[in-house]
């Protein structure tokens, strides 16, 4: 199937190619074949070595498109079966890119301290949309593109979460 | 004789003062609030007593609920860190009114240092160089423009009751200033209850470098050499290195005599820290006196082989210091990376959560300062100060290579961390010259450098993560050979 | 692995491998770039994404119609139009089918529906949740009843199925006719925005038929289900997340009705006190709130996964997980309409609770209402007869349930949130609950109208009258003093307080008498 890492602009094809049995495997990445040794799996990670260097990784939270790994300690994140998103994307546009999403949501926990714009207010990319605070540090989350506040999902002094959605910008 | 000390603070400098008093024999007494109980400082300390929930003002901050503690744990002295109450003189007057001894300056000599406008006229009539700025308090905002256009800008507006890089902010003009004078105000009287701004010239390519200062009752003053703490951001310190490439014997010798002159004009004790801005021309001007222990100090212990926890100690017992200054000898280099659980990127947002997994680097000349541990969870409602992680070498660079190898092995998972930029800076030519500066981050573009060396980590492994990718469904399709879900419930129902 | 060079049967060997590659073709290569070119993938893509790679077993890949009618022999496909098999979802066995619009439009054809069914029997012998993808023109012209019939034989094993095995629906495209009714019967269905579509009758006839203009996306699309009728619980921006709710709904649920749901370990201690829940309610009664943001904090980490979220506001209802179990929430929405019920949320908890109750998953009911909504619209589109599913659902679930009050709890509402004499096995309230028939200010007008007309300050009599009506009756006391709610607790310790009372119950076993079934107003 297809993977692209995210970060780095390539794609690149990959598949198991044969079975040797005993936990080795011939795989290939693009045109080049490599050979894969098992020492370990489990759900959560895997042990192994390939073309003869170790490696470990761990296999964090996964979703249908979209693989998380730490590789020796480097995170990575992966897309896969990217020879469909072109099909999946195209209808709903986006997806992938996190400019064209609606939500702005932001990157860390924090308390609500300010929202600076309201609906209707029009929006360049880098524009502060509400301050937080956490850890006695205020910080500022940004408008992600340009646009116009279609909705604040917010309120003054609320708790936000990770990853929760502040504003929608269209 | 201090037999029983309760440490009012948490994490790592908890741990630090526990394992200096187990050495010297001292009972701990160790405070936690409702997120501090799986702490390693609350397991390791003699006794633990639970102080309030999880914010700071209602159980680290909470004088009232310590002081009760001192008195039921039967604890006859208390050291206060850094942060929290360490440098709140009305916290050290109701140790001292409660014959608690507080390890530390006393009380009058802790106010003075705190109010940078006394110590600066302290310090002026102690013939100390200070930095220009404004005489005193500024009124308001329309105060602080005037000196502002007197002194020239750029000017540091500085929260007097500020500390650990808050309540500071650095504008160019007229209306910055207006802007930042609100927020300044805003913090200030959200970290310590009060607001009061001094203007200050802000000196262009400075090196923050401080001096080690020890005192003890008997009026003995030494100074236990100088550190460089440049690299910052946000006007936290990032990496702290001793001694500094821009101080010779002549110079550590010349400043450090000022700063005993500092020590004595403050009527001092204990162990403190002279904070110096040596501006480009080489002039060093005097900045304040931080009434603690250094978060730090760990750089100076590894190149004077001293516990200057011991130190605090001993001189709170009463006794004289027991070298001079000739006796000091400074060995070799060490160099300290604080590791904090922030995104690099997102302009050093506080990253908080579980960590699942740690692996803390050691080795020859490698200390790492620390409260985590596998299964533990950085909070919210703290600093994101995780660890510190110190190495020494014979020479720079060898403390340097030994430290990028540290970085290297440190893995914590879970969190954000500033390790990958440490890693950067310390490969970069700028540092290994040592052409360090306060505003070292922006003036090399470190964070540009940092993606591109993350882009490159990430493309060395990108055949690996491919492979672990490939290779993952494999797992699910061994599973299906050894399917041991056998649901007798569904299959055997017999009505 | 067969390859050209064995030379014995090297014939049949040759006819095998070209037929398992025109099954892999399906509709033939242009008709799977159409489907591409309209941003849908192909029922095989599909069944790729959803399950755990290389696990997928196909049933039935060799099946065709056996029609003549209209030149039909011409158009013979392989699979027929609908691909399915079994395979596994993080490790557990599920059954799937999906249309192949690719084939004849995906119409169901007599062969496309034995298979269907073929598979579900299959599901239900073994014990295994059931997975179907909508992506349908309906049924086959050509074959006239016999396609009817299909459907029909399909809708009876959706009976025989539910509250079994779990059946879940994604709606990847069209489904109109008859075709929809077996969405419907199944437990949950997720609709992909603008590419998804269920109706009963399509925006041609219905132009014909009535003259109304109405667009495909608004007669029934993703967001028209999602939000105005309730017929799906889920609306997924495209097919990857379609697919992860599926996989996120599925690993809360049992494989079937005789499995405890999966339990897992968590960090999240389950003693944790939150103090800042009683923060959360406003002091003044009638501001809103997020009763969300209580969830939030009681459940494992914070994750709760909202079933049903566009639909009926007003309540909400969902999967979370406590010390690590599965538990079913309904909870009142004070944001909108001030947490009343009505018709839509009536019918969206009491399906809810009826699923859980199938499948041994125990329910936790968060209280604040002010009531069932009046009007007249409510009236005549039968909020009797809808409000009483609420009630019957409640009564009729053996699983264990609690019952939490946190602010208003009046009147018929009060007994239909899960009320202690509906056999609620543990219920609790927070010092702000009030219990009572009314709100004071009603009360008070309808229990004092004599006096508040004779007085001569009836303002002041009335506030004092509210006063003395809030303080004997608007608090959880008079309740807790007749054991109704078996205690007031302190809103810091509402998860430690669950959690024990789910321990206490997991062995909880009660039975009804032996009936053929209720009569559930409908």
């Amino acid at each position: 199937m297809d993977y692209k890492i995210q970060d780095i602009e390539k794609s690149f094809e990959g598949k198991i190619t044969e079975n040797l049995g005993n936990n080795e495997y011939l795989i290939k990445i693009n045109d080049n074949e490599h050979r894969l040794t098992i020492l370990n799996m489990t759900s959560k990670g895997i042990e192994f070595i390939l073309d003869q260097k170790y490696h470990r990784a761990k296999y964090l939270e996964q979703s249908t498109n979209e693989m998380n790994l730490v590789i020796d300690n480097v995170p990575i994140t992966l897309n896969i079966h990217t020879h469909f998103d072109e099909v999946v994307y195209k209808k709903t546009g986006g997806g992938g890119t996190v400019d064209s999403q609606l939500s702005l949501k932001s990157q860390i926990p924090g308390k609500v301290v300010s929202i600076a714009v309201q609906e209707g207010d029009s929006v360049k990319k880098g524009d502060v949309v509400c301050t937080l605070e956490s850890m006695k540090m205020q910080v500022a989350i940004k408008a992600h593109k340009d646009g116009s506040i279609k909705s604040i999902k917010i309120k003054d002094g609320g708790t936000v979460a990770k990853g929760d959605a502040v504003a929608e910008i269209e | 004789m201090i037999e029983k000390v309760l440490i009012a603070n948490r994490g790592e400098i908890a741990l630090r003062v526990i394992r200096t008093c187990k050495t010297l024999g001292i009972k701990t007494v160790a405070v936690y609030s409702d997120e501090d109980r799986n702490s390693l400082h609350v397991k390791q300390a003699t006794e633990a007593y639970h102080i309030g929930e999880a914010s700071p003002a209602k159980s680290y901050l909470n004088q009232e609920k310590i002081l009760e503690v001192m008195l039921s744990s039967g604890a006859d002295a208390v050291h206060p860190g850094y942060g929290f109450l360490s440098e709140n003189d009305d916290f050290a007057r109701l140790c001292e009114k409660n014959k608690i001894n507080f390890i530390g300056p006393s009380a009058d000599s802790m106010d003075l240092c705190g109010d940078k406008m006394k110590c600066k006229a302290a310090m002026l009539k102690a013939e100390v160089p200070t930095v220009p700025g404004s005489p005193g308090l500024v009124k308001d905002a329309d105060d602080a423009e005037k000196i502002s256009n007197e002194i020239g800008y750029p000017v540091m507006l500085k929260s007097v009751y500020g500390g650990g890089g808050r309540g500071i902010r650095i504008v160019t003009n007229d209306k910055e200033l207006r802007e930042g004078f609100e927020s300044v105000t805003g913090e200030s009287i959200a970290a310590v209850g009060k607001s009061a701004i001094i203007v200050e010239k802000f000196l262009e390519k400075t090196r923050h470098i401080e001096y080690q200062m020890a005192r003890d009752t008997h009026g003995n003053t030494v100074h236990i050499f100088e550190r460089e703490c440049s690299i910052q951001r946000r006007n936290q310190k990032l990496i702290e290195q001793t001694p500094s490439p821009a101080v010779n014997d002549e110079i550590r010798a010349r400043i450090g005599e000022i700063v005993c002159r500092a020590a004595d004009a403050v009527d001092y004790t204990n162990l403190g820290t002279a904070e110096f801005l040596r501006a480009d021309n080489g002039e060093f001007y005097f900045i304040e006196i931080n009434a603690r222990l250094q978060v730090e100090h760990p750089i100076t212990e590894l190149v004077s082989g001293l516990d200057l926890v011991k130190l605090q100690i001993d001189i709170a017992n009463g006794e004289s210091i027991p070298f001079k200054q000739n006796d000091l000898k400074m060995n070799g280099y060490a160099i300290e990376c604080r590791i904090n659980a922030e995104d690099t990127f997102l302009e050093f947002a506080p990253s908080t959560g579980p960590v699942p997994d740690v692996t803390i680097p050691a080795g020859p000349s490698v200390r790492c300062d620390t409260y985590l541990y596998s299964g533990c969870t950085v909070s919210p409602f703290y600093d994101s100060l995780m660890a510190k992680l110190c190495t020494w070498g014979q020479t720079f660079e060898e403390s340097r290579t030994r430290m990028l190898s540290a970085l290297n092995d440190f893995y914590i998972q879970g969190v954000e961390t500033s390790i990958p930029l440490y890693k950067t800076i310390l490969n970069s030519d700028e540092y290994k010259n040592g052409e360090l500066s306060t505003d070292f981050l922006k003036r090399y573009d470190m964070i540009e450098r940092l993606a591109k060396d993350l882009k490159k980590e990430k493309e060395e492994k990108s055949e690996a993560a491919l492979a672990a990718a490939i290779i993952h469904s494999e797992y699910f399709k061994s599973r299906i050979q050894n399917r041991t879900s056998n649901n007798s419930n569904w299959k055997n129902k017999l009505d | 692995m067969l390859t050209l060079e064995t030379k014995m049967h090297s014939e049949k060997i040759e006819g095998f491998s070209k037929r398992k590659k025109t099954s892999l073709q399906a509709g033939g290569q242009d008709r799977i770039k159409a489907q591409h070119d309209k941003g849908k993938l192909t029922a095989r893509e599909r069944i790729d994404l959803l399950l755990d790679e290389g696990t997928f077993t196909e049933i039935d890949p060799l099946t065709t119609h056996h029609y003549h009618e209209y030149d039909m022999q011409k158009k013979k496909f392989f699979t027929d139009g609908v691909v399915g098999g079994y395979g596994t979802v993080n490790g557990r066995q599920i059954f799937v089918f999906a249309y192949d619009f690719t084939v004849l439009g995906g119409t169901l054809s007599k062969m496309g529906a034995k298979k269907i069914t073929k598979l579900m029997d299959h599901a239900l012998t073994t014990g295994s949740p059931i997975i179907g993808i909508m992506d349908s023109g309906g049924a086959r012209i050509q074959e006239g009843i016999m396609s009817l019939d299909g459907f029909a034989d399909i809708f009876y094993y959706n009976q025989l199925a539910s509250g079994v095995i779990p059946q879940i629906t994604a709606s990847l495209g069209p489904s109109a006719g008859g075709a929809v009714y077996s969405p419907a019967m199944t437990d949950f269905v997720i609709m992909v925005d603008k590419i998804g579509t269920m109706f009963v009758t399509g925006p041609d006839v219905v132009k014909t038929v009535l003259g109304e203009e109405v667009s495909f996306e608004d007669l029934g699309g993703a967001m028209t289900h999602g939000s105005k009728s309730g017929v799906a619980h889920f609306v997924a921006q495209n097919e990857y997340e379609c697919m992860d709710y599926i996989k996120k709904l599925l690993s809360y649920l049992p494989q079937n009705n005789t499995e405890e749901p999966p339990k897992t370990t968590t960090d999240d201690d389950p003693n944790r006190l939150d103090h800042n829940l009683i923060n959360i309610i406003p002091e003044n009664p009638v501001q809103p709130y997020e009763m969300k943001e209580i969830i939030n904090s009681i459940v494992d980490n914070g994750e709760f996964f909202e079933v049903h979220e566009l639909f009926a506001p007003n309540i909400i209802v969902g999967y979370g997980r406590m010390n690590g179990r599965v538990v079913g929430f309904i909870a009142n929405n004070p944001m909108y309409l001030a947490g009343a019920l009505d018709i839509d949320s009536s019918n969206k908890a009491a399906r809810f609770i009826r699923f859980c109750d199938a499948f041994n998953i125990p329910l936790v009911t968060l209280v604040d209402t002010p009531g069932y909504m009046p009007g007249s619209n409510q009236e005549h589109n039968g909020i009797i007869r809808h409000g009483s599913k609420l009630l019957y659902a409640y009564c009729e679930a053996t699983v264990p349930r609690i019952t939490l009050v946190i602010g208003k709890a009046y009147g018929g509402a009060y007994i239909a949130m899960g009320s202690k004499n509906l056999r609620t096995d543990i219920n609790y309230a927070w010092p702000t609950a009030r219990c009572a028939v009314l709100g004071g200010e009603a009360a008070v007008k309808i229990m004092y109208r004599k006096d508040l007309q004779d007085a001569k300050d009836p303002e002041s009599l009335k506030k004092q009258l509210i006063d003395e009506f809030a303080e004997k009756f608007e608090n959880p006391y008079v309740a807790a003093s007749h054991g109704t709610v078996d205690n007031v607790i302190d809103p810091a310790e509402t998860r430690p307080m669950l959690i024990k009372a789910l321990d206490m119950l997991e062995n909880k076993r009660a039975k009804h008498l032996p009936r053929k079934h209720g009569n559930i107003n409908l």
